[in-house]
């Protein structure tokens, strides 16, 4: 068994290197390598990507965003006071890199942060922005009538004051860890002069929210809906302006169409590859495959609540030596290497890699069905007659709930299916739409589901997803796990300012869990941008790959025909 | 004919009530809602999904929600899309007029090559060129259109790029252009998705219009009109063409519906931004007021377009003419 354990870290710590071999023979580039980076030159200003998009945004409000396009988009055209750093650290101001806010003092107590504004900052049309403008987005945001998603993240500030045009001073409730995460992660600064003559609860429909006027180095010019979304360079942006001249998102819902778009030049990038077209890009002069880190992990969730009495634990997955059990009885590794070939990432724990207190040395649960069996005889579920375990005349048979949009949950639905088969569980795959397995996720009424999440980077975001305190319909706890040792340790984690406890807090907490086997940890899914060859990228972030895009360049040499238009008015 | 037309009209009233309210129970039945896919982002709590859920009268009793937007919808108001945070006015009048240019296209191609098609086949029934073109358009008919679609695209713009692969328009040349090169832009993203349709509609109209001629080829006016000296093709434009025409007439009645609905797969390959698409993209989403605005254009469009269809097959074929 030790030896068998040995192979398998062994394998585990060769994966991600059979990746990115696979990546680099496919002529990919992988960013978290930034050896031999090249940087822009003073020449190598100007051009346009053109970018195909899955979803179209329904909002430029930063503090109305919903989805991963609004978010990308008004990240885009919106500053912050500050943006996190490339370690992704949550705990206190280190690392996180000024934008409006050119510096920061804490006060005696640590109960509010004067920020010092750039005092060359604009917004797109021209105004300066000022300290009332900190004021009025945070109070944009803590307005209950206005419902910004982004509300219940920032519960710890208190207020903004303003001390003078350039100086806006926030306000906590509590001295704590993530507090300054809290205000300039969560927070995108508006312009008040733009917003302030319409309500904030008719902001959702407003036309106002439409116009994107913000302060970062891409301003936005045109909007067709279904059509194209026009980013250009702001030319006098506090920060510099943005290298490129110009982005163009362009709706393209249908996967095969992105694809060709990209490899027949009409797109210049794509974030969302698959394996499979990575073998197109195999002797392809003209574009290359960028691997970049994801906060996203794939999960089977083991909804431990019945779904028909809520309130009772589940009749299967109720029981801790069950679930232990079904997580034996598949082989993890297996079933990586046949969805994703050598590009799977293995998932270690409901975390993924590039999460600042992931750890990949957590000891697993083994596979080994001989002792599933064994757990499971033990729990009182017997093999009946066709092979399917009974207990009190319940079958050992449940749905497996997945959305049909994802190829590869599908493949995992299979196989997963077949694994449980061998131990005597039966499995109903349960194939719904997107709108229907969000209704079910946030309803709780599957018995499994192959949850696909996105984290962010901190350790109070985690609570949120396996803390008692997630379970309810506000948190993102789906398998409803609760756990007193779990809870106590992440409110350790998240209350102590000490980076290295927070992580052994968190290791505990991640051990913790792995042992109670809420859920079967899949895979981290490989994320893989398409990108034309004359782009040139900047190392890009797990929770946002496009905070550099500022930065990307076109060197002057390769450009063509869409790069060379220039910054002149659309006529 | 008022009274017939009138009679009609009213009929066609009430199947489109039947049909959207049909559609806006089913649509409200499904799993799931706008809210939640519209905030579908991890860390967005369900409170807030509720609170907006209220402020939009979605957290209101079905039929309190159904006779709102039945009042609406009887002022012209058509409601606000959750998909695209537009009145779905203004959505529908940016993807109606794209649609009906793809379809309409397609439609007029369709029936000009479906009717050629049938004129070359009818000349020798069963002879050599009749039992290829029938194979080929055999073939045609049997073609699910999102996989032909993606054929045409994978040939014509991977393979062989001859055409843009997406969209309307080039999303950033075509402002800059002269106004030569933008009309030209603009076909060229027509050729593939009109091509496609043009395809997919050819096939069954060639073999209605065919059969119609085979029928009305023996008679005696037309061996009469030959026998006068008329060339067979002229014989078959001025007469035989005519009298077979009843098909193609009760066809297209039964296309021009498509004209507001799309073409679902066809708009999605080639990410044309037209009805189709923005109904499919709205069911998704649960975008009720879209969804049912959409079907009540189309379920519109089915009434005018059978009406139109059995008044211009009237019109043709006086054995049918209303009294």
């Amino acid at each position: 068994m030790r030896h068998t354990l040995r192979r398998a870290r062994h394998r585990a710590a060769c994966w991600p290197i059979a990746a990115y071999a696979a990546l680099a023979l496919a002529g990919c580039t992988d960013v978290r390598q930034p050896a031999g980076q090249q940087t822009a030159g003073p020449a190598d200003v100007g051009g346009t990507m053109v970018v195909a998009t899955p979803a179209e945004p329904t909002t430029m409000l930063p503090a109305l965003q919903g989805t991963i396009i609004e978010k990308e988009i008004t990240d885009l055209l919106f500053d912050r006071l500050a943006d996190i750093g490339n370690d992704l650290n949550t705990v206190g101001d280190k690392g996180f890199v000024p934008q409006l806010a050119e510096r920061w003092d804490w006060g005696p107590d640590s109960t509010w942060i004067a920020f010092h504004l750039n005092p060359k900052a604009r917004w797109h049309d021209g105004v300066p922005v000022r300290a009332s403008d900190v004021r009025y987005s945070v109070q944009l945001i803590k307005d209950p009538t206005f419902g910004s998603p982004a509300l219940p993240l920032v519960t710890n500030i208190d207020s903004v004051s303003v001390r003078d045009s350039l100086t806006a001073v926030a306000y906590f409730h509590r001295h704590t860890p993530e507090q300054f995460y809290d205000l300039v992660y969560q927070v995108s600064i508006v312009p008040e002069h733009v917003l302030h003559n319409t309500p904030p609860a008719q902001l959702k429909t407003a036309e106002v929210a439409r116009r994107g006027i913000g302060s970062g180095r891409f301003r936005l010019v045109h909007w067709e809906p279904g059509k194209r979304i026009e980013l250009v360079a702001d030319t006098a942006n506090y920060r510099g302006r943005a290298k490129l001249d110009r982005i163009v998102y362009t709706p393209t819902p249908d996967f095969n169409t992105a694809v060709t778009r990209l490899f027949s030049g009409d797109a210049d990038f794509f974030e969302q590859l698959r394996p499979e077209n990575l073998a197109r890009l195999s002797g392809d002069t003209a574009r290359r495959a960028v691997a970049y880190s994801s906060l996203q992990y794939a999960y089977v969730a083991f909804n431990t609540t019945d779904p028909a009495h809520r309130g009772l634990p589940h009749p299967i997955f109720g029981d801790r030596a069950v679930r232990r059990a079904l997580t034996m009885a598949v082989d993890r590794r297996a079933m990586l290497h046949n969805v994703f070939d050598t590009l799977g990432l293995a998932l270690y724990g409901p975390f993924p890699r590039a999460m600042p207190v992931a750890d990949t040395t957590l000891p697993q649960l083994p596979y080994d069905t001989v002792r599933a069996r064994a757990v499971l005889d033990s729990a009182g579920w017997i093999a009946g007659t066709d092979g399917i375990r009974v207990k009190n005349g319940r079958r050992l048979e449940f749905s497996l709930t997945s959305p049909v949009s994802s190829a590869a949950r599908h493949q995992y639905a299979v196989l997963l299916q077949n694994a449980l088969r061998r131990v005597g569980a039966s499995v109903k795959i349960d194939e719904v739409d997107f709108g229907g397995f969000l209704a079910k996720q946030s309803g709780r009424t599957f018995d499994a589901e192959l949850a696909l999440y996105g984290t962010d980077p901190s350790v109070s975001g985690f609570k949120q997803s396996w803390s008692t305190a997630g379970v309810g319909p506000d948190g993102s706890n789906f398998p409803s796990y609760s756990n007193p040792t779990v809870d106590a340790l992440l409110d350790s984690a998240t209350t102590t300012f000490d980076p290295a406890r927070t992580r052994a807090y968190a290791r505990r907490a991640f051990e913790t869990i792995i042992e109670d086997a809420p859920g079967i940890w899949l895979y981290e899914p490989p994320t893989i941008a398409g990108i034309h060859r004359r782009i040139h990228t900047t190392p890009m972030r797990a929770d946002a790959y496009w905070a550099g895009m500022a930065d990307w360049w076109i060197p002057a040499s390769e450009r063509t025909a869409r790069d060379r238009i220039g910054l002149r008015p659309t006529p | 004919m008022r009274r017939y037309v009138a009679g009609r009209l009213l009929q066609a009233a009430i199947v489109i009530l039947l049909v959207t309210t049909v559609t806006f129970v089913l649509v409200h039945l499904a799993p799931g809602d706008p809210i939640a896919v519209a905030l579908e982002r991890p860390g967005v709590t369900e409170s807030v999904r509720q609170q907006w859920r209220a402020e939009f009268g979605l957290d209101r009793p079905i039929a309190e929600q159904y006779v709102r937007w039945l009042g609406n919808a009887a002022r012209g108001e058509l409601g606000f899309s959750f998909s695209f945070r537009r009145p779905v006015r203004d959505v529908i009048a940016d993807a109606l007029p794209r649609t009906v240019l793809l379809v309409g296209l397609a439609l007029v191609l369709s029936f000009a090559v479906g009717i050629v098609a049938a004129v070359l086949q009818s000349e020798r029934p069963d002879g050599p060129r009749d039992r290829w073109i029938g194979r080929v358009l055999l073939v045609l008919y049997s073609m699910p259109d999102f996989w032909l679609a993606l054929v045409v695209l994978l040939v014509f713009a991977y393979r062989v790029p001859l055409f843009p692969p997406s969209g309307i328009v080039d999303p950033v040349l075509h402002d800059y252009l002269p106004p030569g090169g933008r009309a030209l832009d603009r076909l060229r993203h027509l050729v593939l998705p009109v091509s496609t349709l043009t395809l997919l509609s050819t096939a069954a109209i060639a073999r209605y219009q065919r059969s119609a001629l085979v029928e009305v080829m023996p008679s005696d006016w037309m061996r009469t009109a030959l026998a006068k000296g008329l060339s067979w093709r002229r014989a078959v434009r001025r007469h035989a063409l005519r009298n077979a025409l009843l098909p193609s007439i009760t066809l297209a009645g039964l296309y021009l519906p498509a004209l507001a609905a799309g073409s679902l797969f066809v708009e999605k390959v080639f990410s044309w931004p037209g009805m189709g698409l923005v109904t499919a993209n709205a069911i998704g989403a649960r975008d009720y007021p879209l969804v049912t605005a959409g079907v009540l254009v189309t379920s519109v469009a089915v009434a005018l377009g059978s009406l139109v269809a059995d008044l211009a097959a009237a019109i043709a074929d006086p054995r049918i003419r209303v009294r």
